[in-house]
């Protein structure tokens, strides 16, 4: 569905005096990219489906709350989005472990479809690293990665420094690299 | 530390792992049902009627105003006349 053009200020204003039309746009925008990182987090589609929903809910539920210092509307988001998943985690980890290697495979942005059907055993494997990371360093690489953000973006919704940023990503790809190593997954098979 | 070259192809293949998705169709009409939003196209139509209605509303008012305006001046003429 085409992104339909508005002005995301008088939106917001709009969507924050109650009007339900206006936080609709909103969410037309942002529902992909939440919708990413929260799958991105959880591994699964259907807790995926219902936190992407519980952050707009609260999000809507909140949003006169939400002024606008420099921090921009998607930062707050995302920052709704962050505690319901590690809220989630929390949950789940008392309750029981479930395994996170079946990880249903969603069609890319730009992929051919058969081409979503063919994830490689090293990609599977890093998926399995990624999400034995700390929860700011997965956050980091969704936000990199899948959003395709800059360093300094990934600083306003995690609340750090551009170069904080920086050199967190440095000490993730040394993590990951001597992590990947240890389990002799060849860097360069790709 | 890290080469340039194991940099490269770590990224390469975070690049190749975390792909933006798709949600499925249904999943994002669901949402939208659980949150009660109607349709993009539903919501710039209404904006659209909004905008429309200001206008008729305005060129109404304006309108008025102007034939108040010759009222009142041809009243002030008439009425010096017969004075």
């Amino acid at each position: 569905m085409p992104e339909i053009e508005f002005n995301e200020e008088e939106v917001l204003i709009r969507a924050s005096e109650g009007d339900r039309d206006a936080f609709g746009l909103l969410y037309g925008r942002y529902i992909d990219r939440i919708f990413n990182y929260v799958y991105y987090r959880t591994g699964n589609l259907h807790d995926a489906e219902d936190l992407t929903a519980r952050v707009f809910q609260r999000a809507m539920n909140h949003i006169q709350n939400y002024t606008d210092r420099g921090v921009p509307f998607s930062a707050w988001l995302y920052r709704i989005a962050h505690n319901l998943v590690a809220n989630w985690h929390r949950d789940r980890s008392r309750r029981q472990e479930i395994p996170i290697n079946d990880v249903p495979v969603l069609p890319s942005k730009g992929d051919h479809p058969e081409r979503n059907l063919v994830r490689s055993q090293e990609q599977d494997a890093l998926l399995r690293l990624i999400r034995r990371l700390p929860a700011e360093r997965q956050n980091l690489l969704i936000l990199k990665f899948v959003e395709n953000m800059s360093n300094a973006e990934i600083g306003a919704i995690m609340g750090r420094s551009e170069g904080a940023v920086k050199s967190l990503y440095h000490r993730t790809l040394l993590a990951l690299r001597d992590q990947l190593g240890d389990q002799n997954i060849n860097l360069d098979s790709e | 530390m890290l080469s340039d070259d194991q940099i490269n192809a770590l990224e390469a293949q975070l690049a190749g792992t975390l792909r933006p998705v798709t949600p499925p169709v249904d999943v994002v009409q669901r949402l939208r049902e659980r949150i009660r939003f109607p349709q993009p196209e539903e919501i710039v139509s209404r904006l659209r009627d909004w905008q429309r209605m200001f206008f008729v509303l305005g060129g109404v008012m304006s309108g008025m105003m102007v034939l108040i305006t010759i009222a009142r001046a041809l009243y002030y003429l008439v009425g010096r006349k017969h004075m």
